[in-house]
């Protein structure tokens, strides 16, 4: 039978072949390669998309429904997920091989560490009554479209630093999109910190409670700020916004990562 | 002479302090502040009791703490400084962009050749203007700034999106402030049949809240998962005045709170109080943990709860005096032999372990809410300002025998670029 866990373990192959497909077009340098990058793009996507959705279903038949949107390893997946559909995002306009390829990497990792790493609970698990909102739904996909944004974010702010070269775009460019990347995770962080926000006011009767997730995001959310402000008000280019962009990814893996594991709170759902 | 040298000083002081004040690199550094504080917060347990401090920390380090308030970061005065000196600066910042955005409007058309060189505009002939109008479209809208120049302008808003932000961002503060200083935070814990008028508060050094009406619990529900996890619970609540008229009736569920007059009860937990039957000397005594029956023949109190003694089952432990002291013994529920004692020549025996189920409510007012709701909208709607639309400006400026065609846009320049490159395809 097929299962969420067959679709999404084939949508891991088919990250495994994006990121192979990329080696082969770096030394190679083919046009038909680039397009095989595309279409398994979209195809691992798709494929993930139907993993998600297929575990959604399943959850209503073992009489627990909800979308899959409530644990880590859920989690794990819609963020290697959220990566993808980013990239599919601003395939129009411009990307670079280098890029996808980078990200192809954490979408596979991340997809690997979900369904191979003992400590990650896989089953659909029943969903405790605060979880139970629809808040929930759009509290979760803005905060990972954000992290996804701020992921691409990170990776033209590392790449300024080795290029340019054949592979590695130009300096302007990688900062044009850096900057691109940031204002729409800045805009996605900040709706989901605004939707966490209400539905905590209708779950817990307050609205903000210093816990140490909602803390943390924040952290990353002023991050960012000052970003946007040094770029606009200070004048500050090239290097240093490369810098505070691995910065503001540091904050936002602690913000994802590090407060599951180092600081417990409200959020800390299981592992 | 003096004293005007005096005054000069004083104004220049003055300028500068302002000057200060509405500079982004204070805000900088107050944000950087108030996210290193708020590091430090996630770190260090907060509202700890000394003991766990200590089990934690040096002696030095508990005195750091407790000097600069990190054990309870978010409230303590410094903190509540930097706010004040960020949401200050804020303010007159977006005073001062408000004061140049609702100024005379900037119509000068700056450099049109320069933009034509830079590649955001054209020369063609005057003849085309007709046709570069009806390309540029009636979503541009037209205004005549001087007989010969004319500004097609779309996107105006676009200015607004960052006074709206900023604008945005001290409502939510405003809000908080109002909730932090007029609301409060509580909590009730009520079983079916209790009726409360106060609430318990969750600062500490302040102990109750009165109401000003009587809150009723009438039942309470909780369904299971197989597995044994809530998956729903609620409570049933009636909301009555003085004399017991009911005002209010609902049930208050997980995510789906009940108010009344600005105050809301959220559910937020629920728990079982254990009541224990025993009989003895033919009567019976209905006890929880930590009762005692006094007026037994011997008196007995139930110490303590385990859902399992040595994997017999559910029981309880009982103690009484004996002359030679303190004496306790288990009651088995489900073991026979164990259900009985004899405490001084008195016969005692459990009838069953019964269970009380109580509700936990949050309870809290907090009149800043409806300005922080507004805060968090308009706040994406000037995020979606700011960021993805822009204010485009096309000037047509007609010559003797030129037509000039060229425009500005406050983002997304290679979009208007192309945009331009349209305009004068075939004409340029
Ligand atoms: C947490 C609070 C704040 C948030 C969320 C915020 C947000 C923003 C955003 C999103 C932008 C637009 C950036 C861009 O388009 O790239 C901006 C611009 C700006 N902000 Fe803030 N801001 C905050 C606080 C402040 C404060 C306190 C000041 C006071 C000086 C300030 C001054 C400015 C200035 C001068 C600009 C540039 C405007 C321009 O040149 O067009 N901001 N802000």
């Amino acid at each position: 039978m097929i299962t969420d866990h067959t679709l999404l373990g084939l949508a891991t192959i088919i990250y495994f072949a994006l990121f192979f497909f990329h080696i082969l077009y770096f030394v190679w340098k083919r046009q038909a390669l680039l397009a095989a990058v595309q279409y398994t793009l979209y195809a691992a996507a798709a494929v993930q998309a139907a993993g998600i959705l297929m575990r959604w279903a399943l959850s209503y038949r073992l009489g627990i429904g909800h979308a899959p949107l409530s644990n880590y390893y859920e989690s794990l997946i819609f963020f290697s997920w959220s990566v993808s559909v980013f990239l599919i995002g601003i395939r129009k306009r411009r990307l670079y091989p280098i890029v996808t390829f980078i990200a192809s990497g954490i979408s596979l990792v991340l997809m690997a560490y979900a369904s191979l790493s003992p400590g990650v609970e896989r089953g659909i698990q029943p969903l405790i009554p605060a979880l139970q909102s629809n808040w929930l739904h759009i509290h979760v996909i803005t905060c990972f479209l954000g992290y996804a944004a701020f992921t691409i974010s990170f990776i033209c702010g590392a790449l300024y630093f080795f290029g340019p070269n054949g592979t590695i775009p130009a300096r302007e460019n990688l900062e044009d999109m850096n900057y691109r990347s940031i204002i729409i995770g800045f805009s996605m962080l900040t709706s989901g910190i605004l939707t966490g926000a209400v539905w905590a006011h209708f779950a817990w009767g307050s609205y903000w409670s210093w816990d140490p997730k909602e803390t943390w995001s924040l952290i990353t959310w002023i991050i960012y700020a000052v970003v946007l402000h040094l770029r606009l008000a200070g004048g500050l280019k090239g290097r240093r916004i490369a810098v505070l962009s691995i910065i503001g990814f540091a904050s936002v893996i602690m913000t994802y990562f590090g407060v599951n594991f180092f600081l417990a709170g409200l959020h800390s759902y299981a592992t | 002479m003096s004293a005007t040298k005096n005054n000069k000083t004083g104004n220049r002081l003055v300028v500068r302090a302002l000057r200060f004040l509405v500079s982004v690199r204070l805000t900088i550094v107050t944000l950087s502040l108030i996210a290193a504080t708020s590091i430090v917060g996630s770190l260090v347990p907060q509202g700890a009791s000394r003991e766990e401090y200590l089990s934690r920390y040096s002696e030095k380090a508990y005195h750091f703490i407790k000097l600069f308030g990190l054990d309870d970061a978010y409230h303590s005065p410094w903190f509540y400084l930097l706010l004040g000196v960020f949401a200050l600066n804020l303010l007159l910042c977006t005073l001062q962009r408000l004061r140049r955005l609702t100024g005379p409007a900037e119509r000068h058309t700056g450099d049109l050749s320069g933009l034509v060189s830079a590649g955001f505009g054209f020369v063609t002939s005057p003849l085309n203007k007709g046709e570069v109008i009806r390309r540029i479209g009636p979503s541009y809208k037209r205004v005549r700034i001087s007989e010969r120049i004319e500004l097609f302008e779309k996107g105006r808003l676009s200015r607004w999106g960052v006074v709206i932000i900023h604008t945005s961002v001290l409502l939510v503060l405003a809000g908080g402030l109002i909730g932090n200083m007029a609301g409060f935070k509580a909590y009730l814990v009520l079983r079916p049949g209790d009726e409360a008028s106060a609430a318990m508060s969750r600062k500490p050094g302040q102990s109750a809240v009165v109401l000003g009406f009587r809150v009723r619990c009438t039942g309470f529900r909780v369904t299971l998962y197989p597995s044994g996890q809530p998956k729903e619970y609620a409570s049933d609540i009636e909301i009555l005045d003085d004399k017991g008229n009911v005002l209010k009736r609902g049930r208050i569920r997980v995510n789906e709170p009940l108010s009344y007059r600005g105050i809301y009860f959220y559910q937020s937990s629920y728990g079982r109080t254990n009541i224990y039957t025993f009989t003895g000397e033919g009567r019976t005594f209905e006890l929880a943990e930590g009762e005692a029956a006094r007026d037994a023949k011997v008196p007995f109190m139930v110490v303590r709860h385990a859902d399992d003694v040595h994997g017999l089952g559910p029981g309880v432990m009982v103690a009484y005096m004996d002359p030679d002291g303190a004496r306790a013994l288990w009651f088995l529920e489900k073991v026979e032999k164990m259900r009985s004692h004899t405490l001084k020549g008195s016969r005692v025996s459990l009838v069953k372990i019964g269970g009380l189920y109580h509700t936990g409510l949050e309870v809290s007012r907090d009149p800043g809410v409806p300005a922080v709701l507004s805060g968090f909208v308009l706040m994406l709607a000037g995020l979606y300002i700011n960021f993805f639309t822009a204010h485009r400006r096309i000037y047509v400026a007609g010559g003797p025998d030129t037509l000039v065609v060229a425009g500005t846009a406050s983002r997304n320049r290679e979009a208007f670029r192309k945009e331009i490159e349209r305009l004068g395809g075939g004409i340029a």
